[in-house]
């Protein structure tokens, strides 16, 4: 796996933040390779980067200095609506807190990233329902989140993340609201999509067991892997 | 699914809310309504005046009487067509006296000559004419004190003392919408021959039909030139410039009811603008979820503004289809029938329904404007941030 062309590029990626006039260095200097089809766990104590890491990489965030190539494009030069544009067609987003619609049923709230397409409705629902059943979660397509356990809830979360076929998943922590026996079938459920479905998985968490589930696992300490 | 249906669903996310805002929206379109439906029949009266008609009166005051022979001379004016006289008669309804009610003593073989707009049966006013202590009533003064032809009544009189004995003769309706359908006229004679010499023989006012209405202030002019050399000198005036007049007497009420018209409107609109802000607020997460799937803020702003449009829409609907029974079936029949003197056509114009609705609309747009603005700005991982 380590041996593929990388998907994902980074070369001396620096994050700063300002805070009023405090400057805040939370990346430092970074070179990355991701390669392609890999699913890898990064970890870190809090603030050492992850999520700063994990959002320059999916096109939500721009480095301060330093240049980001993902599939083949350079995202770090992309203006806004490009951006916005790009991520819609390559990455799937899978969060902690699902960050389901309450008023969107399971079906529409994994519609929605096909909103964007120029898909007509009918084939729109197809593909809702065919992500819904990757999921395991067809009897359940007419149901709001409220109606949903946390396990079920993170599922149409991945349902929504894959149902446009991105090139690269990203998954902030999707273990950290579940219990074991959720985390755990949501984290074979990522391995099925990265052996079976060749999706390229970048996870950030501090659960352990989750990161065992990864086939590289990065740590990140003060913005630099070690 | 649609990006549509995706903005209206929000609206259904807290119903409570959204009906309360919906029905605030509603008050304030109904009280809009009321408001502009009030000042467009203070100004019916001048609008829907007779231009064709001119009235002379005591130079001095409205109150002061003029001579009745003044009735013979104005006739002879070049330009006037048709003449009659008038004298105000101020009797009240003895056991319903705070129900005010034009009463006028009038000239019964010319009256109705000249206002042609007071529609009777002409079997009705033929009868009228024969009949001294006749006297033709308006439709909704008819229905107000529940008279008929026929009826005996009496009015008691405050101007003209004493108990005044009536036998309704007719019934007219209006034929113009200025026309106050709560009048009651009766025969000059009638009175005239009970007051004491020193008052007999003087009328309150001559009204005046002309050839050309355009002429009007030069028919007045003559009128009043006719009468410059003698002892009581005399004032003209269209039928139009005297209602126009007495509006403008009001016309501090109707900037204030203006005024007040348009504080509602941003009342309501401030509303409006902070229920969408509180949802935008609430939703930012969910507005950074968007973002970062790909929707831009654009997308963002058009979810804003189309919630702010949908309720301001459905609130604009709702207190439009309120004020047609509240306004113009409830009030307006009331007015109608108990102040046809200061209302005599209150119904709400067409143009003002379909300017509540726009209004409405255009007010849920700006008040979406800001929290849109506020949403348009949002930094996806601040939002996912902020409340995550």
């Amino acid at each position: 796996m380590s041996e593929a062309e990388p998907i994902i590029t980074l070369r001396g990626v620096n994050k700063t933040f300002t805070r009023g006039k405090e400057k805040l260095e939370v990346l430092n200097d970074l070179d990355l390779d991701i390669p392609k089809g890999s699913f890898e766990a990064l970890m870190g104590p809090s603030g050492s980067g992850k999520t700063t890491l994990l959002n320059l990489i999916a096109g939500l965030d721009r480095p301060t200095k330093g240049k980001i190539d993902v599939a083949g494009k350079s995202i770090s030069d992309l203006g806004d609506s490009e951006l916005s544009r790009w991520r819609s067609q390559h990455i799937g987003f899978i969060f902690q807190h699902f960050n389901l619609i309450p008023v969107l049923t399971a079906l529409e709230n994994v519609e929605l990233p096909l909103l964007l397409t120029k898909l007509p409705g009918p084939e729109r629902k197809k593909r809702a329902a065919t992500a819904l059943r990757v999921v395991g979660l067809e009897d359940r397509m007419g149901h709001r989140p409220a109606q949903l356990s946390g396990g079920q809830e993170q599922r149409v979360g991945i349902a929504r993340a894959i149902v446009h076929d991105p090139t690269i998943l990203v998954a902030d922590e999707p273990t950290g609201e579940l219990d074991r026996h959720s985390a755990d079938e949501i984290l074979g459920l990522l391995t099925k999509l990265n052996q079976e479905f060749e999706k390229t998985i970048l996870m950030v968490t501090h659960d352990p067991a989750a990161a065992e589930r990864a086939t590289i696992i990065r740590k990140l300490d003060k913005g630099q892997l070690v | 699914m649609n990006l549509a249906t995706l903005a209206i669903k929000n609206i259904r996310r807290n119903r409570l809310r959204t009906v309360l805002t919906v029905l605030g929206v509603a008050v304030a379109i109904l009280s809009f309504v009321l408001l502009r439906t009030v000042l467009d029949a203070w100004n019916t009266g001048a609008e829907h005046a007779a231009q064709d008609r001119l009235a002379t009166w005591h130079k001095v005051t409205f109150v002061m009487p003029l001579p009745k022979r003044y009735f013979e001379d104005v006739r002879q004016v070049p330009g006037v067509k048709k003449a009659t006289y008038i004298n105000w008669f101020g009797a009240k309804h003895p056991t319903r006296d705070r129900e005010f009610f034009a009463n006028m003593a009038v000239d019964h073989e010319t009256f109705f000559d000249v206002y042609d707009d007071m529609v009777v049966p002409p079997a009705e006013l033929a009868a009228w004419k024969q009949d001294r202590q006749g006297a033709i009533i308006g439709a909704s003064l008819a229905k107000q004190f529940g008279w008929k032809v026929g009826d005996e009544v009496t009015l008691n009189g405050t101007i003209y003392a004493g108990e005044w004995k009536f036998r309704i003769s007719g019934i007219y309706t209006a034929a113009r919408r200025s026309v106050d359908q709560a009048q009651f006229v009766f025969h000059w004679d009638y009175m005239n021959e009970s007051l004491p010499q020193g008052r007999k023989d003087q009328i309150g006012w001559i009204t005046t039909s002309i050839d050309d209405a355009a002429k009007g202030g030069s028919i007045g002019t003559a009128i009043d030139k006719a009468f410059d050399e003698r002892e009581i000198q005399t004032q003209t005036m269209s039928e139009r410039a005297l209602n126009s007049q007495f509006i403008g007497a009001a016309s501090a009420i109707l900037t204030a009811l203006d005024i007040v018209s348009v504080v509602i409107l941003v009342i309501m609109m401030l509303i409006l603008g902070n229920t969408i802000a509180m949802g935008v607020r609430e939703r930012t997460r969910e507005y950074g979820v968007l973002l970062a799937l790909g929707f831009r803020p654009g997308h963002i702003v058009s979810f804003v503004i189309g919630e702010s449009l949908t309720v301001g829409f459905l609130g604009g609907l709702v207190g439009l289809g309120l004020s047609y029974p509240v306004v113009q079936q409830g009030m307006g029949r009331w007015l109608e029938e108990n102040m046809g003197s200061w209302f005599p056509y209150f119904r709400i114009p067409a143009l003002v329904s379909v300017g509540a609705l726009v209004i409405a609309v255009m007010l849920g747009l700006v008040a979406a404007l800001i929290p849109a603005w506020r949403a348009s700005k949002l930094d996806a991982v601040e939002a996912l941030r902020r409340l995550g």
